[in-house]
């Protein structure tokens, strides 16, 4: 029984072949292979060929492992000896080592495959690297000739124009101001993403910061006739340290955006200490609007870079808003989180880790310039300026929000600066005299004439783009009390409000 | 006159050594691919002006480690060629040490080095990893056919001079 189990499992898996010196077969038990007496081994298999200058010495034993023969795969082990033939002996190991070629493959497989991944990843990485350097070097040589195109605007501005050929010359100025924006935009994604963009610790008046953003987003919420509130815990230091044009940045683009899709009821921000330790805070800022608000399914959307969840050109942008922010407050260590309800409104809400100095002396404010001091009146004036160029609504807002002794309020036209003086009281109103639906020269008396005359005495400042006509006679005639020639600066501005408010 | 070369292809797994074989010899390829394990030993004829010299190719399973290989394999051989895949850098990120150990133990076996899959390479990525690359003799593609034949005329006419 033995010797039928050792036939059936070793013998025939086993051949024995002597071979001469040259390779010739001398016998063979032909187990595996039919090997003639007298044949080349080395015509039979090319192995051979290269194995048979191997056995030229005597007393030489060569072991080969895993060699393909015909069908087979074996182990080979060569012999020489002193005055007898070379001995060669094959080891069927067929099925043994097909098993371990099933797991080789597999294993091989895997890794070639997370190999290819890897790779893959990295070469998206690369493109996604280089996409952004190129982002960050094209807008900032788009800068250059923009800059160059707003420069000479400017100066072609300060010549003589018509009127028509002066609004012409503020829509190229606008239209350069909202391309630079988008630029400055993309330049600050591009450096946040590239790890290039820096923020700078410097002590600031917290409440400073307060006034201007609300002044600002008062004034822009009212043309909408919305209201905004800023809400703030007193438990929040004064003086800050953190990076204060940031700061204003991320409540610029967050209020900015829950301004313009709020068409009614109230935008808020509100301030609340997280936690206070040391000489560190926590501060989270939220900013909730009743506006159109967000489908749920798209939320997560809206901190992407270039993703408008609202497509509606009623509401247009170039999608790095909030995007900026985010990363901003990454960047800032900070977390972000939005919250809507389709039709009911928005909440962005962002926490900063920011410092607060533990004595804080206020530096002596430099009197440099002589508008820091133009203005200290303890109650606001209240100012509507009538103006449809929103280049011109900004620098007026700018200027005034330096101040902080203004009251505000816009009107685009000459219906809208109708409903707003029959409402509200004015200490004065700024008035273009190139509206889109009248002049001022029409406008001005209107709003004299107004039932019980309460504009009667108010100043009217006209602001004139035209560097010819307009003659003195003529806006004395409509009631305009003077006259400001655009472009004109911060001081001359202020100066011509003091003339009024002595 | 006839002569015997025994060539051995060397390099990590997958990276294209029984596909060179195949287009050398059968002119064939495929894009399965099957693991190799042991080796494959195949033989080809080459004329050249003065010799014939019959080639016996082996082909050998893949390693990453060069200094793993079997002895066996490598003893009697005449000449090298180490294949590593163009787009897999662990395939050629050790190429100089490997190098090495074969000069070092084989000191007088010429040896060919080949990046293959070069038709799945831009010329931008061979520019980028040129300092990589500086020890390859071909770049081929048994994809393609492109530098199979030169690589093994190139070797054969190194072992016979």
């Amino acid at each position: 029984m033995l010797e039928f189990y050792k036939k059936q499992h070793l013998y025939p898996k086993v051949q024995f072949i002597v071979i001469a010196k040259n390779g010739e077969v001398t016998a063979s038990d032909d187990n595996l292979f039919p090997l003639e007496p007298g044949s080349d081994i080395a015509e039979f298999h090319p192995f051979f060929e290269s194995v048979i200058p191997l056995l030229a010495d005597k007393n030489t034993q060569l072991s080969y492992y895993c060699i393909h023969i015909k069908d087979k795969i074996c182990d080979v082990d060569c012999k020489t000896f002193e005055g007898k033939d070379p001995l060669i002996v094959i080891h069927d190991l067929t099925e043994h080592y097909e098993s371990l070629q099933l797991v080789t493959q597999m294993r091989n497989e895997t890794v070639i495959e997370s190999e290819i991944l890897s790779l893959q990843n990295t070469y998206l990485q690369e493109k996604e690297a280089f996409k952004r350097t190129f982002i960050a070097n094209f807008s900032h040589e788009l800068r250059n000739p923009l800059t160059g195109i707003f420069s000479f605007t400017e100066m072609l501005e300060k010549t003589h124009l018509s009127d028509e050929q002066y609004d012409l010359v503020e829509v190229v100025k606008s239209l350069c101001q909202d391309l630079n924006i988008m630029i400055e935009d993309i330049l600050d994604l591009s450096k946040i993403e590239v790890g290039k963009f820096f923020t700078k610790d410097e002590v600031f008046d917290f409440d400073e910061m307060l006034d201007t953003v609300n002044f600002i987003y008062s004034t822009k919420a009212r043309q909408k006739n919305l209201n905004f509130q800023i809400h703030r815990d007193e438990k929040i230091p004064q003086y800050i340290e953190g990076d204060q044009s940031r700061i204003k940045q991320l409540l610029a683009n967050t209020i900015e955006n829950a301004i313009k899709f709020t068409d009614e009821g109230q935008v808020d921000l509100y301030l609340k200490l997280n936690n206070k330790r040391a000489n560190k805070v926590n501060i989270q800022f939220e900013i909730t609007d009743t506006g159109i608000g967000i489908a749920k399914k798209d939320l997560n959307d809206i901190f992407t870079s270039f993703t408008q969840v609202h497509k509606d050109n009623k509401y247009p942008g170039s999608g790095l808003g909030l995007a900026i922010v985010k990363n901003l407050v990454t960047l800032m260590e900070g977390n972000i989180s939005a919250e809507s309800e389709l039709g009911k409104g928005t909440s962005i809400r962002f926490n900063l880790k920011l410092k607060f100095p533990l004595h804080h002396r206020e530096k002596q404010k430099k009197k440099t310039q002589e508008s820091d001091i133009l203005f200290n009146n303890p109650d606001k004036y209240s100012i509507l300026l009538i103006e449809d160029n929103k280049i011109s609504q900004i620098i007026v807002l700018k200027i005034l929000a330096s101040q902080g002794a203004f009251f505000l309020d816009i009107a685009e036209n000459g219906a809208q600066a109708m409903e707003r003086v029959e409402e509200n009281d004015y200490d004065l109103i700024l008035m273009d005299l190139r509206l889109p639906d009248i002049s001022g020269y029409e406008l001005a008396p209107l709003i004299r004439d107004l039932p019980e005359k309460k504009y009667a005495k108010t100043p009217i400042v006209a602001l004139s783009g035209s560097m010819m006509g307009d003659g003195k006679n003529d806006y004395k005639k409509a009631g305009i009390n003077d006259i400001l020639q655009k472009p004109f600066q911060e001081l001359q501005l202020l100066k011509q409000l003091k003339k009024f408010f002595k | 006159m006839t002569i015997s070369k025994k060539i051995v292809l060397l390099g990590h797994f997958g990276v294209g050594k029984t596909s060179l074989v195949r287009r050398f010899v059968e002119n064939t390829f495929s894009d399965n691919y099957k693991v190799t394990i042991g080796v494959h030993i195949l033989k080809k004829e080459m004329d050249l002006p003065e010799n014939q010299v019959n080639l016996i190719i082996w082909d050998i399973e893949g390693n990453e480690d060069i200094t793993a290989t079997r002895s066996s394999y490598l003893m009697g051989s005449h000449g090298f060629i180490y294949v590593f895949d163009t787009t897999r850098k662990s395939t050629f990120e050790n190429l100089k040490r490997d190098l090495d150990h074969l000069k070092n133990n084989y000191n007088n076996v010429p040896i060919i080095v080949v990046g293959n899959k070069n038709d799945l390479i831009t010329s931008a990525y061979l520019k980028e990893n040129s300092s990589l690359f500086e020890q390859v003799d071909y770049f081929t593609s048994a994809r393609t056919g492109k530098n199979v034949e030169l690589i093994f005329e190139d070797l054969t006419k190194k072992m016979i001079s």
